[in-house]
């Protein structure tokens, strides 16, 4: 299935929703979308993982991305991410640096 | 099973995961294991396509061959790129693994994913081509 990341944001909230398969030809689009969320400096960048398929190591590498863009007290969330997804999370510890939830209360 | 030749290029990124999942499904892998192999398959196929061919100014292909037993699937994925051995990636990225993600070095975490997501895995050169090998056993899955 084919990549796309939308974002919107809120005050102080940055939301990323992402669907599809992120590889390393479709991180580019992801990283677009980091950088223009950037541009609000948010306190608070939230993924929505829910119909995320498939993530490489091309997607963590944006994920440092962000942070490094963002600043390292920028509080980043995963939404529901699949369970392949989110045990790339753990395996790699970037669920030490990101708040894995199930649901993100508006 | 049939064996797949394309571009060295990310744009075959798509045909490979078609491949592989097709084996898969030859091979009756739960859905655990089929993501796992595919994660494999795609980070060291990404390897290969940017660090082997790209980055050393090289073209070439990216071949891959299934062997299926009933022990095990086998993926054998060829490239005629740059020597590149996963390992030697590996033995950095564990360095850092414990680390802030704001504090790491970008890359060999795709190396890492792959070693950790199959059953073996496997590096050798001969005769100019580097093969990569992703060994999953049928009834290993829990």
């Amino acid at each position: 299935m084919a990549f796309s990341a939308t974002l919107s944001t809120e005050e102080d909230t940055a939301k990323i929703t992402l669907s599809g398969e992120l590889d390393a030809a479709s991180a580019p689009a992801f990283r677009s979308e980091i950088e223009k969320a950037a541009q609000s400096q948010p306190k608070r960048l939230v993924l929505f993982l829910q119909d995320l398929e498939f993530m490489a190591s091309a997607g963590l590498r944006v994920l440092i991305f962000a942070k490094q863009k963002m600043g390292a007290d920028v509080e980043l969330y995963a939404v529901a991410p699949q369970e392949g997804i989110r045990e790339t999370l753990v395996k790699t510890g970037f669920d030490k640096s990101l708040i894995i939830v199930d649901n993100y209360a508006e | 099973m049939e064996s797949l030749k394309v571009p060295g290029s990310l744009d075959s990124l798509g045909d490979i995961t078609r491949y592989i999942k097709n084996a898969a499904q030859s091979a009756h892998l739960d859905e655990r294991s089929t993501y796992r192999l595919r994660l494999a398959v795609d980070e060291i196929a990404t390897n290969v396509i940017i660090h082997g061919y790209e980055e050393a100014g090289l073209e070439g292909y990216i071949e891959l061959h299934t062997e299926l037993t009933p022990e095990a699937l086998t993926i054998h994925m060829d490239d005629t790129g740059v020597t590149y051995d996963p390992a030697q990636s590996l033995a950095r990225s564990e360095l850092f693994l414990s680390k802030e993600i704001d504090q790491r070095p970008i890359g060999g975490l795709g190396v890492f994913l792959a070693i950790q997501s199959v059953d073996r895995f496997s590096y050798c050169r001969h005769g100019g081509h580097n093969r990569n090998s992703f060994v999953v056993y049928r009834h290993s899955s829990t």
